[in-house]
């Protein structure tokens, strides 16, 4: 694992009125979560994430992180061929969500919303669609491929991950399509976002939570 | 005329060229698969077989993705043949060459010069029903490019398909992280 102390957590992704706001929804947490990161801090990304997410955990101390070299991101369960990548986790155990890149731009409110999600009191969400979600009785794989400027895709991450919140059979990973050119020529993304389910097939923009929960229930 | 997205076209009926032979094309000939009417000044122009054998360069990828070519200029159909005859680039032409000397199309678009009797260079992507999705409009010198026809034919099958609500994407590796636009507004 990674000595925090020698990691920034001065981000200059986080300004004075996005720490202050984070606070205050972070004040709200009433269970722990563990950040996990594997990162490559000779990589540019990699070494904004870590900084970025230090000064995340520095908010609450809700929040554990820890990072990891390259050569430990085994047993993680999140995809580690795409870095750096985070998950969010409560102990040792994966929530199924998990962020490939830097969640900046629009990208912010997935990353915060996930963790109020987890660790917090969470959006509210009817019983009935807890129970449809429940009833998803086979693994589903969620990409969710986004450009940190896109207004639509934050809505898309939240609810495919807040699925994989709730049925440990989902894993829903955010990529910020713009760092990781195989999936866009894999996938011809040309828009986002995008959703690849089990690696194979794609669905373009919003769905509700409601309708994503169908869709991963139908998928094979 | 106002804005002519989401016009319908009107009945029509003329006389085309295509590869050697003659047909009537009608309304009904444009319906069922995406359509792009291409107008063009005049037969026998330098700049017109430029872009019409640049179209032609790009005719099977729209055919691949279910869209016909139709030229159109003010010329009759007969004209079109003697300028295939007469020119290697209108030669190879695959598409639909519409003749339209009385000017019914041109006028239906809002694309004819009435002092000039030539039609300004026009594009329009019609969907399967028939109605307008995109268009623009140049004046008569100013040229147009296959690969941005395609590319704005394969965007508004897209929306047509998806809705519009997805964001265009253009990646630029290497690019700086967006500052974060934290706004939880309804999300909490």
């Amino acid at each position: 694992m990674i000595d925090l102390s020698r990691i920034s957590e001065e981000s200059p992704l986080l300004d004075e009125n996005t720490k202050e706001t984070l606070k205050g929804v972070f004040a709200k947490l009433d269970k722990d979560i563990v950040i996990k990161s594997i990162v490559d801090l000779q990589e540019e990304k990699s070494a904004e994430m870590a900084s970025f997410l230090k000064g995340i955990a520095s908010f609450s101390n809700r929040i554990c992180l820890e990072l990891y070299e390259v050569s430990e991101g085994a047993g993680l369960e999140m995809d580690t061929s795409h870095l750096p990548a985070t998950g969010f986790y409560i102990g040792s155990s994966y929530s199924g969500a998990a962020f490939h890149g830097v969640p900046g731009g629009k990208e912010i409110n997935s990353f915060v919303i996930g963790i109020y999600n987890l660790a917090g009191p969470g959006q509210e969400l009817s019983k009935s669609t807890v129970k449809k979600i429940e009833k998803i009785k086979h693994p589903v794989s969620v990409k969710i491929c986004v450009s940190l400027a896109c207004h639509h895709c934050p809505g898309v991450v939240i609810a495919c991950q807040r699925i994989a919140m709730l049925n440990p059979l989902v894993k829903a990973e955010m990529y910020d399509a713009n760092l990781y050119p195989d999936l866009v020529k894999d996938y011809q993304i040309e828009r986002v976002p995008l959703v690849i389910l089990n690696d194979r097939d794609t669905y373009a923009g919003p769905r509700t939570i409601e309708d994503f929960t169908q869709l991963f229930r139908d998928a094979r | 005329m106002g804005n002519l997205i989401g016009k319908e076209v009107e009945a029509f009926k003329v006389w085309a060229y295509r590869m050697g032979k003659f047909y009537e094309v009608a309304k009904e000939d444009l319906l069922g698969h995406w359509s792009v009417l291409f107008f063009y000044p005049a037969d026998f122009t330098f700049v017109c077989p430029t872009e019409l054998g640049d179209l032609q360069d790009f005719y099977e990828e729209f055919e691949e993705i279910g869209c016909q070519i139709y030229s159109v200029s003010e010329d009759t159909h007969f004209v079109h043949k003697a300028w295939a005859d007469a020119s290697e680039t209108i030669g190879r032409i695959q598409y639909t060459m519409l003749g339209d000397p009385a000017g019914v199309l041109a006028r239906q678009f809002g694309v004819l010069s009435e002092e000039e009797g030539q039609a300004f260079r026009g594009t329009f992507i019609l969907n399967p029903e028939g109605k307008v999705k995109a268009y623009e409009i140049h004046d008569m010198g100013i040229g147009r490019n296959g690969a941005e026809l395609l590319r704005k034919v394969q965007a508004a099958q897209f929306v047509e398909e998806h809705g519009d609500q997805v964001c265009p994407a253009k990646w630029k590796p290497g690019e700086k992280t967006l500052t974060p636009s934290l706004d939880l507004v309804g999300l909490l």
